[in-house]
């Protein structure tokens, strides 16, 4: 194991969990473990994120700006913090989308040409 | 509170409130509490590291890395503790007589004016271009006063414009005539300096629009020549025969604005008294006048440039043909640009010199430090393979070089701010008689400091950088395998390195040894040459009856009758009379015509009474000399034999002519050449005009005495003062001429010297270390080479050429650059080639020999291995 690969997963799995925050955030404002729960339930559990994984995450998007943290109560009567979507945060989640669309459209059609290949 | 605080202040709660909800999600689902906390956990991950993680987000990751590696560096070096003695030793050296020196010119060249809010404070310098005719008074970018005037009045920069006549020279009569220096001031000077007298008054306006005879004494002079006595200021002093009311004694400190100290300021409008025969100040068109002003507050470089440049472009319209462009910035002793070009010159090739040595010194270390990368190679390699960044490696290397540079540069800038301080006041003693001395604070202050740490930044990222990208470019798996003695860096490369690092070094001492051995060599030569003349057992005596209120007449009955006492002394042989005395640093040249030649050719000359050849002892080599009796011989001169041999090459001169200044002048004689105008250069252009009364007023008087220089000295200053106690006479020995001549290059000579031995010191010890370094690397090959049967011979051999291989190339460099750059020298030299064989075969064999040295002793190290011992190694 070099380091050079360990370092290209990390990367990759903080950009990744960066949007996914950013797009769940989008119906608006939630504390910690909605978010965690959130992202687990619409993706039908198929991402496992490691929830504490989301903390430094959050912490990063509230440094550039792109989400801001209010006090607020949860559902279950206690007190919480709550993520918002900032206007900044909401022009980078539509930039993030469309570059993600742009890219698994690329890596789609490198692994599936013969499908491509076979369209009228 | 910061943000970061305030983001981080919740970080456990939150964390500790979502275990708390996957807990309670778990419990609601059916597990037991425990199972419900433990798969939580599991869920959530390594709770310290999200922690770590999040304050990462916030923190300046790089600040607190710095800190470790600081803390790691400084245990390292501890560890190493001989190691980290000789390195910063080094250092402190290299950076050490680097600061000293920029101190030096600093105090010199950079330093502003010692006197109250000194940045606002531009000197004015003009620099022509075109056609233009000028008389000149001291610097040719100096101004003229009715060209002040016009600056003071038109200019909208200023609160405050002084213009300065600087080194005017004046006899101070009274107890003990002293010849002092001064300057001839606009009245606004201490005004515009803010300089206010310690005693009394400065000059006040009214002082210059009525020519009040009014002086400001400087402190020293007050205290040396006036016993420090209060009540002097309202009494009268004598300065050139004229009388003067001391108005006010400058601040101690107060030196005025030119580098060699003022004794006292008078105002500009007494020149005719303090100058008599000159009338400068109503000419238009005089350079004589240095000009400083103080800008408004707020006022910019650039707006002071424009402002004064458009004064300029109309005074250029009074002379057609010429332009003006002016110099302006910020003031320190030296101004313009004249001086400046001289200072800078000078400054750079001393920088240089000390540079190359600072240059040596971390080659040196950097040797030091790639010996020990090696040995710590198996640490670097551990570091690198459980997932180290090589960057961040290369960072923490870094750190360390730097940390033993700045407590290189700490321990050395400390010692030779100490120490120059000190050096300075050595040279300044030892300097010759008749040698000006500068007003120079070599304290040090903001830009010396900032120097200083600047050089010890660079210094420990160039000595640094080397070892730390050669250490994290390791081959991992040969070290990790233990094979060090031939794994690592690729052993290859690490020796390359090595090799270039010795060669450096020994080439850039034998550009300073050779440019020391050739400064020397001028030294001897310089001691040692025949200036041609003979300087022995003769007195020179100085004369300025013009500056005494003397007229022609006056001066020639007073000269003529000196000449009869001086004469009659015991011990006395003959009496000379000249414009210029052989050597003095003064000198008169003009443009001669020949006949049948189109172009003008300069030649230096001189008056001299007929006595002058036999008393300096210089021979007529052809035709005749002077004779006594003034009108017989006012059309001749007497040429030298080079200035002969250029004019009439292959003719006999003696009856030739020769014209300046519309008159014609007949050779009647040659002299034997002589260098009296330039030690050193024998080949200058030079002729001999017989003295008349109108030299009297400015003369020096040349006295050969059989034996005893003391009673002659007395002797001639008895007989003048008998005549006239208020001129000041200064008696010295012809010989001390020479002395003012050699003592630029004996301290040159002395300096590069010193320089040059440290350098050597600094190389023989790279030499030393790198052969060492590699015998122990190849103890084993040298083991098994013992072992198959190799004679010591040849192991010895193996070992010499290795190590000299590096030293031989550095020097061929070494050579080759010195003989490149050695032309700048010449000028100290005296006539001596700047190719001299004598230096490039002396100084090479001696570094030579010195690098065979410093191998030889590691070397035999080697031949003592016992190879069983070798073998076992590692």
């Amino acid at each position: 194991m070099s380091t050079k690969e360990q370092k290209d997963r990390i990367a990759l799995l903080q950009g990744t969990l960066d949007l996914l925050i950013l797009r769940t955030l989008q119906l608006g404002p939630l504390h910690g473990h909605a978010i965690a729960k959130a992202i687990e339930f619409r993706s039908d559990d198929v991402l496992q994120v490691e929830q504490g994984s989301l903390y430094p995450a959050l912490h990063r998007l509230i440094k550039r700006g792109w989400i801001s943290v209010e006090a607020g109560t949860s559902e279950n009567n206690r007190r919480a913090k709550f993520y918002r979507l900032t206007a900044k945060g909401r022009r980078q989640l539509a930039v993030e989308t469309s570059k993600w669309d742009a890219l698994a459209a690329a890596i789609a059609r490198i692994l599936r040409p013969a499908e491509r290949e076979g369209e009228p | 509170m910061t943000r970061r605080k305030r983001m981080l202040k919740d970080l456990d709660q939150d964390l500790r409130d979502h275990l708390e909800v996957e807990t309670q999600d778990n419990i609601d689902r059916g597990m037991s509490p425990q199972e419900a906390r433990y798969a939580a956990l599991r869920k959530f991950g390594n709770v310290t590291r999200v922690k770590e993680e999040t304050r990462a987000v916030w923190s300046l990751a790089w600040l607190e890395q710095l800190l470790q590696d600081v803390r790691f560096g400084i245990r390292t070096l501890w560890r190493s503790r001989g190691l980290t003695v000789v390195a910063v030793l080094a250092i402190a050296l290299g950076i050490g007589v680097n600061v000293g020196v920029f101190s030096v010119l600093n105090g010199v060249a950079l330093r502003l004016l010692p006197v109250p809010r000194a940045k606002q404070l531009v000197s004015v310098n003009q620099i022509f271009r075109g056609r233009f005719s000028r008389d000149i008074h001291g610097e040719g970018s100096m101004f003229s006063y009715p060209e002040y005037l016009d600056y003071r009045d038109h200019n909208h920069v200023f609160t405050g414009l002084v213009a300065y006549e600087p080194y005017v020279e004046a006899t101070l009569a009274g107890g003990n005539v002293r010849q002092l220096l001064g300057a001839s001031i606009t009245c606004n000077y201490f005004d515009v300096l803010n300089e206010h007298p310690a005693l009394g008054r400065g000059l006040v306006e009214g002082d210059c629009a009525g020519a009040n005879a009014v002086v400001v004494l400087s402190d020293a002079l007050w205290r040396q020549s006036f016993a420090a006595d209060p009540s002097l200021v309202g009494k009268t002093i004598t300065l050139n025969r004229t009388a003067y009311t001391v108005v006010g004694i400058a601040p101690a400190g107060f030196t005025g604005t030119e580098a060699i100290p003022s004794e006292f300021w008078a105002p500009i409008t007494m020149e005719k008294a303090l100058e008599p025969g000159r009338l400068r100040i109503e000419d238009g068109n005089q350079s004589w006048l240095a000009l400083l002003g103080r800008t408004r507050p707020g006022v910019t470089m650039q707006e002071v440039r424009a402002d004064l440049g458009v004064i300029a472009a109309r005074i250029d319209r009074q002379y057609p043909g010429r332009t003006t462009s002016l110099a302006i910035r910020t003031a320190t002793f030296f101004n313009s640009p004249e001086e400046r070009g001289l200072v800078i010159s000078v400054a750079s090739v001393t920088l240089g010199a000390f540079a190359l040595v600072l240059l040596i010194a971390c080659a040196n270390v950097a040797n030091l430090l790639l010996a020990r990368a090696s040995v710590r190679q198996k640490e670097i390699a551990l570091r690198l393979s459980i997932g180290a960044a090589r960057w961040r490696l290369v960072r923490q290397l870094l750190t360390e070089s730097l940390l033993l540079s700045l407590a290189g540069g700490v321990l050395g800038s400390l010692v030779a701010l100490w120490s120059f301080v000190k050096i300075m006041e050595f040279v300044t003693s030892h300097l010759p008689r008749g040698f000006p001395t500068f007003a120079l604070n070599v304290a040090p202050n903001l830009s010396v400091l900032a120097y200083s740490l600047g050089l010890t930044l660079v210094t420990g990222i160039v000595f640094g950088l080397v070892p730390a990208l050669q250490s994290a470019r390791l081959d991992l798996n040969s070290i990790l395998k233990g094979d060090s003695a031939h794994g690592g860096s690729g052993k290859r490369s690490g020796r390359w390195l090595l090799n270039t690092l010795v060669g450096s070094q020994v080439a850039v001492c034998m550009v300073l040894l050779l440019a020391a051995g050739l400064l020397l060599r001028g030294l001897y030569y310089a001691q040692t040459v025949d200036p041609g003349f003979d300087e022995k057992n003769v007195a020179q005596a100085f004369f300025n009856l013009r500056s005494q209120g003397y007229d022609e007449h006056r001066a020639t009955v007073f000269i003529e009758e000196l000449r009869q006492r001086i004469a009659a002394l015991p011990g006395v042989v003959e009496v000379a009379q000249a414009e210029c005395a052989p050597l003095a640093h003064d000198f008169s040249e003009g443009e001669f015509t020949v006949p049948g030649r189109a172009e003008k050719i300069g030649i230096e000359y001189n008056h001299v009474s007929p006595e002058y050849f036999s008393v300096v002892g210089i021979p007529i080599v052809r035709g005749r000399g002077f004779t006594a009796g003034v009108n017989r011989d006012a059309s001749a001169v007497i040429v030298t034999e080079a200035t002969a041999q250029r004019l009439w090459p292959g003719e006999d001169p003696v009856g030739k002519t020769i014209g300046a200044g519309g008159y014609r002048y007949s050779v009647i004689g040659v002299a034997k050449d002589a260098q009296v105008s330039h030690l050193g250069d024998a080949n200058t252009t030079y002729l001999y005009y017989p003295a008349a009364p109108r030299d009297d007023v400015r003369t020096y008087l040349l006295v050969r005495y059989a034996n005893g220089f003391a009673g002659v000295a007395k002797g001639i200053r008895v007989a003048s003062q008998s005549l006239d106690r208020d001129v000041s006479v200064d008696v010295i020995r012809l010989a001390d001429n020479l002395e003012i001549w050699r003592a630029p290059s004996r301290i040159a000579a002395g300096l590069s010297g010193a320089l040059g031995a440290l350098a050597l010191l600094l190389a023989s010890i790279g030499v030393y270390g790198m052969v060492s370094y590699s015998v122990s690397r190849s103890v084993r090959e040298i083991g098994i080479r013992m072992a198959l049967g190799a004679n010591g011979a040849d192991v010895m051999r193996l070992v010499l050429w290795q190590a000299m291989r590096p030293v031989l190339i550095g020097g061929l460099v070494g050579v080759a650059l010195c003989a490149g750059v050695s032309q700048v020298l010449s000028s100290m030299l005296f006539g001596l080639s700047a190719h001299d064989l004598t230096a490039f075969v002396c100084v090479p064999l001696f570094l030579l020999a010195v690098g065979l040295m410093s191998s030889y002793i590691p070397a035999r190290r080697a031949l003592h291995v016992d190879p069983m011992i070798a073998l076992r190694c590692e």
